[in-house]
């Protein structure tokens, strides 16, 4: 019996510690029962039980979420058996697309935000003693949890380290890329970076298209292998393939009430950030878009109404599940997605090596948050981006979770909300916390500002949007 | 004295030297950035300017726009460009310098829109690939600064230019080997000043002012300081500042600052066209935390700074929220401790009066701890 309190195991790090917790998502039934739910829940650690109840308490998205945690999980333990077999670990950060990377016969790349997820949603203490330990180095405490979190794990004690760091966002997000680049620094292990550059002219392109082509060359010589063709037609065809049933998934979104359970938000970042290019991916986003379609036939929807559909204008917060998603779809908000959850994805030409590089490298350009954080104009790309997806889903308001290491977007917020309020009538609500470290805005606070916003700005908008129509009506007849 | 009546005279962003050019109908370009190569806007005919805040700490304007979690020196400077301060200058060249830096360019732009206005944008590491697109990038500059203000900037002005900033760098490097005497004749906090002041002149103008300033001070006496100190950190011209930790016996005898010694890295090299050469010299020389893969390079123009003044100690500042240098800070003391030169870092806010009794306390400490204690 595990004892209560019991944080690490000699010799694990963080990373490690999730993976052996996360061994139970093997212990379920493959029907689950509620009363599996409330053992599990008892089960772990006091502030892990909205982890259990996030992804199980809704019965929709129960048998997924197990699907789909067990597919981490064995990723999780390939990334570890993968380097005592003499592949190459390599983290990349949640802004590059992972796909290139398991096109490499000898590379296997973690996310490093992924990573982050998992500590802090599995592991108990949710990864505060990794950030804490970051301070004790004397890092600034306006670095990102996303990535510092994970990133800590590796640094301090034992186990598991990267043989190298990749990193794409110099000049789209300092504290993602400086993090990274200390990493590096700080285990004395190579760097690759993949710059983005700020500008859309065809010239930035094709600069990007050609740095894209020094990081495989580079990433080549220091694994030793080749990049080769048929392996990376292997994993772009896998990639649009899931691109399809993302489309399917974006369509069904629309329909009202909204048929998608909000927690597969998180779960389509995590198969984007760490499984895209794989089978996994395909087989978890085919099972989603399943059960959304099943929802859809038959009316379900987990509150009387649909009060309220939001879209989260910047990115969701990630320490407690339950809280965020569960509790917002139970009072009938639904979330329509994140700014991590608009791709774009060019049509893609399979016929040569470098016709997919080209491709890959465009989908890399326009990767969610590169796209806008490293764009000629951030406020402008990113209003258009979310402008075009509240609108396209059928937005009734956006939801600013601010993070307060996003300087980029905090610089600017201000703008775009005036902007989506002035182009398109949509609210904005602004709130300051963090992706992972719940004691910068606890979800209790988040939760009192959304109910206020929901019922004093949504739904009076909408009511007496409904009483327009009526008079309209009436005055008609 | 020169550097009292400098520092008196830099109260005002539109100084005596600005208003003059203006008057004589010259154009003010500013930029932020010191990617932002000073050498192309002379050739051009107009004054380089670099946006500064001179310890203006008001943001009430600027918050409205930025939150409080972004720099305070960008948002002063922001709350200067919206509340009309800087109505004087004729464009504005933007650098991606920092995330802070982009999002006041940007609101500004949003906010109080100026006629020229152009993207400078400056790749992150110093490579073939890179060094061309810079190149590229500085041709695209050119070309905007002369359809926009009617003006061309030959080979001719440019070489002009750029053997005008040479003599500037050139000043600078006697004007810091007085700083690195036994017995310094310039004390750090005059120097950052003058930099201040020489950052919105022609380069013949600012080369003459520390011409004038170092014969003045060959002819004094200098006096061994308690300590000698290296700082280290971003963008600031807080010269108040800087005099408040040399009030206290330490004396900057050498700084790695944007505002100082840093600004003074960027220069031509090569040979080839004009163009080239400042790309070249440019990108390869910045020495600053948004560059990567650069770590060593960092290092090796600090220690080796550290080491030809004889420092006792170094004091790493930067403003709350900066995370290129918050993090660099750590590498840079771990650095700089293993060579057996303390380093104290310090976060601060922008032109904060308030904190002033929390860093006194904190250098003073400083000071006691490597042998400088008064």
């Amino acid at each position: 019996m595990m004892e209560k309190g019991y944080v690490m195991r000699e010799g694990e790090n963080g990373f490690e510690r999730a993976v052996s917790i996360l061994e139970m998502v093997y212990k379920f039934p493959d029907r689950i029962s509620d009363e599996d739910v409330d053992g599990a829940a008892n089960f772990v650690f006091p502030e892990l039980e909205n982890t259990v109840l996030g992804l199980l308490e809704l019965e929709a998205n129960r048998g997924l979420e197990v699907f789909f945690f067990r597919k981490v999980l064995d990723i999780f333990k390939e990334a570890m058996r993968a380097q005592a077999e003499g592949k190459k670990l390599i983290f990349i950060p949640f802004t590059f697309p992972p796909e290139i990377f398991w096109a490499f016969d000898n590379i296997f790349p973690l996310c490093t935000e992924i990573v982050s997820g998992a500590i802090v949603n599995i592991c108990a203490g949710q990864g505060e003693r990794f950030w804490d330990y970051a301070m004790g180095l004397g890092l600034p405490d306006s670095l990102c949890s996303g990535n510092t979190i994970g990133i800590m794990s590796l640094l301090m004690g034992p186990g598991l380290k990267p043989d190298a760091i990749v990193y794409n966002t110099p000049g789209s997000c300092n504290p993602n890329a400086k993090i990274h680049a200390f990493a590096a620094d700080y285990l004395g292990i190579p760097q690759f970076i993949m710059e983005k550059p700020v500008d859309e002219s065809a010239r930035g392109r094709e600069l990007n298209f050609q740095y894209l082509k020094k990081l495989v060359k580079d990433l080549e010589e220091w694994s030793g292998a080749e990049l080769k063709e048929e392996r990376l037609r292997e994993v772009m065809e896998r990639s649009y393939r899931a691109v399809e049933l993302y489309n399917e998934f974006w369509e069904l979104k629309k329909a009202r009430p909204c048929p998608v359970p909000n927690i597969f938000s998180m779960t389509l970042l995590v198969l984007r950030s760490q499984l895209w290019g794989r089978e996994e991916a395909i087989e978890v986003l085919q099972r989603m878009v399943d059960i959304s379609k099943e929802r859809l036939r038959k009316g379900e929807y987990a509150a009387p109404e649909e009060l309220a559909r939001v879209y989260i204008s910047y990115i969701y917060w990630l320490f407690d599940f339950y809280g965020y998603f569960t509790w917002m779809e139970k009072k009938g908000i639904t979330i329509l997605g994140d700014i991590l959850a608009i791709h774009y994805f060019p049509p893609m030409d399979f016929s040569s090596k470098e016709s997919m590089l080209r491709g890959y490298a465009e989908i890399a350009f326009d990767y969610p948050m590169t796209r806008q954080m490293g764009a000629s104009s951030i406020s402008l790309r990113w209003l258009e981006d979310i402008s075009y997806a509240a609108k396209d889903l059928g937005a009734d308001a956006c939801i600013f979770g601010g993070v307060h290491a996003c300087k980029h977007t905090l610089g600017t917020v201000a703008f775009v909300r005036r902007e989506m309020m002035k182009r398109l009538g949509m609210p904005t609500l602004i709130l300051t916390g963090d992706v992972f470290d719940k004691r910068h805005l606890p979800m209790g606070m988040l939760q009192e500002e959304v109910e206020i916003f929901v019922d004093n700005v949504i739904s009076k908008r909408k009511a007496s949007s409904r009483k327009k129509k009526v008079g309209a009506v009436e005055g008609g007849e | 004295m020169e550097t009292a009546s400098i520092l008196e005279r830099e109260k005002e962003l539109y100084n005596d030297y600005v208003r003059k050019w203006k008057d004589e109908g010259g154009r003010v370009l500013g930029y932020a950035c010191l990617a932002t190569p000073v050498e192309l806007i002379e050739a051009a005919g107009l004054l380089p300017y670099r946006i500064k805040a001179l310890g203006h700490s008001e943001t009430e304007l600027a918050d409205g726009e930025m939150s409080l979690f972004n720099c305070s020196f960008c948002r002063a400077c922001l709350q200067l460009g919206l509340d009309g301060t800087y109505d004087f200058l004729d464009g504005l060249v933007e650098a991606n310098g920092c995330d802070h830096l982009r999002a006041m360019f940007e609101n500004w732009q949003h906010v109080n829109k100026l006629d020229f206005f152009h993207y400078l944008k400056v790749p992150h590491f110093f490579r073939d690939d890179s060094l061309a697109y810079f190149e590229g990038e500085l041709a695209l500059l050119k070309e905007h600064i002369e359809t926009q203000f009617s003006t061309e900037a030959t080979d001719q002005s440019l070489e002009d230019a750029m053997r005008g900033w040479g003599e500037v760098r050139e000043r600078w490097r006697e004007l810091s080997s007085l700083r690195e005497l036994e017995e310094p004749l310039v004390s750090g906090s005059e120097a950052v000043a003058l930099e201040v002041r020489g950052s919105s002149m022609r380069s013949e103008d600012f080369a003459r002012m520390l011409s004038r300033f170092i014969e003045e001070r060959k002819n004094t006496r200098g006096t061994k300081p308690a300590a000698r100190l290296l700082l280290c950190g971003p963008a600031t011209d807080e010269v108040e500042w800087f005099e408040e930790i040399e009030r206290l016996g330490g004396m900057i005898v050498a700084d790695t600052l944007c505002f100082g010694s840093r600004a003074f890295c960027p220069a031509p090299v090569g040979g080839g066209e004009p163009l080239h050469r400042l790309a070249e010299g440019y990108l390869s020389n910045l020495f600053c935390p948004r560059m990567y893969m650069e770590y060593a390079r960092r290092k090796e123009f600090i220690t080796q700074t550290a080491q030809r003044a004889r420092v006792d100690g170094a004091i790493y500042i930067y403003n709350k929220f900066c995370d290129l240098h918050g993090v660099d800070s750590v590498l840079v003391r771990r650095d700089l401790e293993e060579m057996g030169i303390p380093v104290l870092v310090m976060e601060k806010e922008y032109s904060a009066g308030a904190d002033i009794g929390r860093v006194k306390t904190r250098v003073q400490a400083f000071m006691e701890r490597i042998g400088g204690g008064a």
